[in-house]
C-alpha cells in the first residue's frame, strides 16, 4: 500500500502543473470555478454560492459570448464545466468549448442511428473521461481531451423500444445510468458500470419481468438522480407504468413505477421507496429532481428530500427512511380522492382514461416536467417552473394493452414560476411565464437571484424574495434546459441554452463588480 | 406576430380536416424511400407521433389522420411539416422535397399497416363521444355553464356540428385555441390604438391594426387592456364534471 502511494506521488509530480480531468471526490464539494455534474453538486438544489451578480447590478448583465451548435435539435442539456472547459450536447453530438471565449475545442458526432432523438441531457465526467448516452441506448466513453471514442457499450436493445437521453451520475467509481422507453411494454432499470471498462457492476429493476401476470412493466429511469454521501444512498425517480393509459392489466400500485427510490450505489440494493403516483394512468413520471436539503421541519433538523412531481403534488420526505412529511398540490389537480396514511395521493378510479374521455388536471406534460427546480436555502423557497393545465384522456378496449393503449390531448395550459415554502407547501409568489408553458429550468444564487426563462423565449433574472423581474434578454426560443453558473478569472458567468444556441451572460469586464482575489 | 402567423395555418389545417376522407393513395413508393422516411421519422417525429406513426406522447395518430388520407407524396404533410404547428407545440422542419416525399412514403406505409391490424389502434371516434344527454347539455348551456352569455345556438353556433365533428368539436368546445383577442392601447400622448392582439410578453405588447400592419410598444411605456372573451373557457375547466362535458357535446351535436 505504502509503495503504491509513493508510486502515485512520483507519477503525479512528473505531470504538468496544470491539472486536467475530474477527481470524483470534487463532486462532493465542487469548487466555484466548476459545475462538474448534471445538478452542479449532488444535492439537486441547483443553487450557487456565487454573489458577484446581485439584484442591484443584474440590470448590467450582458452577453459574454454565444455558441451556435448549428443544429436543429434544441439544447436540453445541463452543461458541465471542468477546468475552464464546458461540455454539452444535443442528440448524437458532444462539444467541448472554452468557457472563457465560447470557441470550440472539439466536436464529437455519433453515427446516424434509428433511436429516438427526443433530447440529450448532458454528459458525466470521471477523471479524463466523459460518459454520453445515445438515442439507440448505448453508453459511450470519450476522451475529454479530444473527444475521441474510448469504448461504446450497449445499455439496452433499442429495437425493442429503449432509448437513452440522460446524463449519468458519477459516484466514486460508479457510472450510474438510466433508460427511457414507454412506448412499448418494457422493464425499467438502473445500472452501474465500471468507469474504466464499462463492465456492469449492478442492475436494479424497477418492475418485474415483462409477462408476469397482473404485473406492470415500465418505470423508466430517465433523469439523473441525486446522492447523499453520508447515507451513501442515491435517490432516483422512476417513470410511468406500461401499458400507459390502460391500468386494467396491471391492478394495484404498480411498484416501483412513478416512485422515488433510495438505492445503495455500491450494491444496487433498494433501501426504501415512496410512490408519488400509485397506479398511474396519466403518464406522470416521478423523475423530477429529488432535491436534497438539510433543514428544520416541524422544529427539528431533518435530512429532507423534496420533489415537485409531474402529477401536481409537492412532496417532502425524510430521506433517511422515505417517510412522508408533507403532500400538497401546487396547482390545479383533479385526479385524486385524497392522500393515504403514507402520504401518497389516492387516484380516483373515475378519472382513469375512458372511452368517452375524462378531463384531467394537469395534462400529460404534467404540472412540471424534467427541467430542474431550485431550492434557495436563505428564503426556504422551492422554486419550480409550473404548468397549470388540463387534458382529455381516452382509452377503450380496442386500444389494447400494449404501449400507449389510449389517447390523450392537451386542452389548455400556461406557464408560471411558483415559489413554494417547503415547510407548508404555501405558494409565496407566482410569476406568470406565458401561454402554453415555459419548461425552463431554474437556478438560484446566494445573492438573491433566480434565473429562468419564459414561454416566449426571454431569459429572466428575478428577485428571489418576491419574484419581480430585474433583467431579461430575448433569446429567440424558449429555454428547454436548466441554467448553470460558475466563476472564472474572478468573473461570474450564467450559462443558458435556447434553441440550438448556448449563451454565457456576465457583467461587463470593467464594471468594478469583479470580486477581488 | 406569433398569432398572426399561426392562425392562417390552423385555418388551413382545419380546411384539410374538413375536406373529408379521400381514397387513400396507393402505397407505390419504393422500399428505399420508405426506409429513408423511417429514419427521418424516428429521428424527428416518433417521440410525439409514435414509432409507428399511430400517436405518441403528445402528437396525434397520423395513420387515422384525414390530412394524411388526403396527402399525395407529401402534398399535405409537407405543408404541416415545413410550417410546424407552433400552437400545438410542433416545430417546423426544414426538409427537402425528397425528404418530405420519403417521410410521406413512410407514414402511408404505416397507415396501410395499421388498417390491416385488428384492435390496438389509438384514437377517438365520433361514436365514442355519444354518451351524453342533449337536454341536460342544453340546460347546462343556458344555466350553470353560462355558455349562453356569449354564444347562441342560432347565431355563432348555428350549424357548428356541420363544421366540426367528434374530437375536434370537443376540443374547440373546451378551449377554442387561437381565438382572437383585442388589445386597446393608450399611448403616452393619449392616443388610443385598437387591434388584434398579436404579441404579448412582460416587456412588449404588439397588435395588428385594421389595415394589417403590426405595431409594438414597450409594455411599461403604455397602458393597455386585453379583451379575450374565449378565456372564459379556462374558468370552466375547473368546474366541469365529465358528465357536463358529455352532455354539452350531445347538445352541440344537435346544432346542425
Amino acid at each position: 500500500m505504502k509503495l503504491a502511494c509513493f508510486f502515485i506521488i512520483a507519477l503525479a509530480s512528473s505531470l504538468p502543473l496544470l491539472s486536467q480531468g475530474l477527481d470524483p471526490a470534487a463532486l462532493l464539494n465542487p469548487p466555484k470555478d466548476s459545475w462538474p455534474g448534471y445538478h452542479g453538486d449532488y444535492s439537486g438544489r441547483r443553487h450557487s454560492a456565487l454573489t458577484q451578480i446581485t439584484p442591484e447590478n443584474v440590470n448590467e448583465l450582458g452577453l459574454a459570448w454565444e455558441f451556435q451548435t448549428g443544429q436543429k435539435a434544441a439544447l436540453k442539456c445541463s452543461p458541465l464545466l471542468v477546468n475552464g472547459i464546458l461540455y454539452f450536447t444535443v442528440p448524437n453530438n458532444v462539444w467541448a468549448v472554452d468557457a472563457r471565449s465560447g470557441h470550440e475545442i472539439w466536436h464529437y458526432t455519433y453515427p446516424a442511428n434509428k433511436g429516438f432523438h427526443i433530447g440529450q441531457r448532458g454528459v458525466a465526467m470521471y477523471k479524463d473521461w466523459l460518459y454520453f448516452t445515445t438515442p439507440d441506448a448505448h453508453l459511450l466513453c470519450l476522451n475529454a481531451r479530444d473527444g475521441s471514442l474510448r469504448w461504446n457499450i450497449t445499455i439496452a436493445d433499442s429495437h425493442k423500444g429503449y432509448w437513452t437521453t440522460m446524463a449519468p451520475l458519477v459516484v466514486r467509481d460508479h457510472i450510474i445510468i438510466g433508460v427511457s422507453g414507454d412506448f412499448d411494454n418494457l422493464r425499467g432499470f438502473l445500472r452501474s458500470v465500471d468507469p474504466e471498462t464499462g463492465k456492469m457492476q449492478w442492475t436494479w429493476y424497477s418492475t418485474p419481468p415483462v409477462g408476469t401476470p397482473n404485473a406492470t412493466s415500465g418505470g423508466m429511469t430517465w433523469m439523473t438522480g441525486t446522492y447523499d454521501p453520508d447515507l451513501n444512498l442515491i435517490f432516483w425517480g422512476t417513470g410511468n407504468p406500461t401499458p400507459v393509459l390502460n391500468g386494467k392489466p396491471r391492478p394495484g400500485a404498480d411498484l416501483y413505477t412513478c416512485s422515488i427510490v433510495a438505492i445503495n450505489p455500491d450494491t444496487g440494493k433498494l433501501a426504501w421507496a415512496f410512490q408519488p403516483s400509485p397506479h398511474d394512468t396519466h403518464d406522470w413520471d416521478a423523475v423530477e429532481t429529488p432535491v436534497l436539503v438539510d433543514a428544520d421541519f416541524s422544529g427539528k433538523p431533518r435530512k429532507l428530500l423534496m420533489q415537485t412531481s409531474r402529477n401536481g403534488y409537492f412532496f417532502v420526505l425524510d430521506r433517511t427512511n422515505g417517510k412522508n412529511l408533507l403532500t400538497i398540490p401546487y396547482g390545479p389537480v383533479n385526479w385524486a380522492i385524497g392522500v393515504n396514511e403514507n402520504g401518497e395521493p389516492v387516484p380516483n378510479a373515475a378519472k382513469e382514461p375512458a372511452q368517452d374521455g375524462r378531463l384531467i388536471a394537469p395534462d400529460e406534460g404534467g404540472l412540471t416536467n424534467y427541467r430542474s427546480p431550485s431550492f434557495d436555502p436563505q428564503t426556504g423557497l422551492f422554486i419550480v417552473d409550473a404548468h397549470p393545465s388540463y387534458g382529455i384522456y381516452f382509452a377503450k378496449q380496442a386500444d389494447g394493452t400494449f404501449g400507449w393503449a389510449g389517447a390523450d390531448y392537451g386542452i389548455w395550459g400556461k406557464g408560471v414560476l411558483d415559489a413554494i415554502d417547503y415547510k407548508t407547501g404555501k405558494i409565496c409568489w407566482t410569476h406568470e411565464l406565458g401561454p402554453g408553458g415555459s419548461g425552463a429550468g431554474v437556478l438560484t444564487t446566494d445573492s438573491g437571484l433566480v434565473f429562468t426563462g419564459d414561454a416566449l423565449g426571454n431569459v429572466l433574472a428575478l428577485a428571489t424574495t418576491d419574484g419581480k423581474t430585474l433583467w431579461h434578454a430575448g433569446a429567440g426560443a424558449p429555454m428547454e434546459s436548466s441554467p448553470i453558473t460558475y466563476e472564472l478569472d474572478s468573473r461570474q458567468y450564467v450559462v443558458t441554452g435556447s434553441g440550438g444556441v448556448l449563451f454565457a451572460w456576465a457583467l461587463p469586464v470593467n464594471s468594478g463588480h469583479a470580486t477581488s482575489k | 406576430m406569433r398569432l398572426s402567423v399561426v392562425l392562417p395555418l390552423c385555418f388551413l389545417v382545419n380546411i384539410c380536416f374538413a375536406a373529408g376522407q379521400k381514397k387513400p393513395p396507393g402505397n407505390s413508393a419504393p422500399q428505399g424511400a420508405i426506409e429513408n422516411g423511417q429514419s427521418l421519422f424516428l429521428q424527428n417525429c416518433a417521440f410525439c407521433h409514435g414509432r409507428d406513426a399511430a400517436g405518441g406522447e403528445t402528437g396525434p395518430d397520423l395513420t387515422s389522420s384525414k390530412l394524411v388520407a388526403g396527402d399525395v407524396a407529401g402534398s399535405k404533410i409537407g405543408v404541416v411539416v415545413r410550417n410546424g404547428r407552433p400552437q400545438k407545440g410542433m416545430p417546423p422542419f426544414d426538409f427537402s422535397d425528397q425528404q418530405i416525399a420519403e417521410l410521406s412514403a413512410f407514414i402511408h406505409a404505416e397507415k396501410t399497416k395499421a388498417a390491416s391490424q385488428q384492435g390496438g389502434r389509438r384514437g377517438v371516434d365520433v361514436a365514442d363521444l355519444q354518451t351524453g344527454n342533449a337536454d341536460a347539455g342544453k340546460q347546462y348551456f343556458n344555466g350553470a355553464g353560462g355558455c349562453s352569455s356569449c354564444h347562441s345556438p342560432t347565431g355563432d353556433l348555428a350549424g357548428i356540428a356541420n363544421r366540426y365533428q367528434g374530437l375536434k368539436l370537443e376540443q374547440r368546445m373546451l378551449y377554442p385555441e387561437g381565438a382572437a383577442a383585442t388589445a386597446t392601447i393608450t399611448l403616452p400622448s393619449g392616443e388610443i390604438v385598437t387591434g388584434r392582439l398579436a404579441y404579448r410578453d412582460e416587456f412588449t405588447i404588439g397588435l395588428q391594426d385594421a389595415s394589417g400592419w403590426y405595431h409594438s410598444w414597450p409594455a411599461a411605456g403604455v397602458k393597455y387592456t386585453i379583451s379575450a372573451p374565449a378565456e372564459a373557457h379556462v374558468d370552466l375547466l375547473g368546474k366541469y364534471t365529465d358528465g357536463d362535458i358529455h352532455n354539452l357535446m350531445a347538445y352541440l351535436q344537435t346544432l346542425r
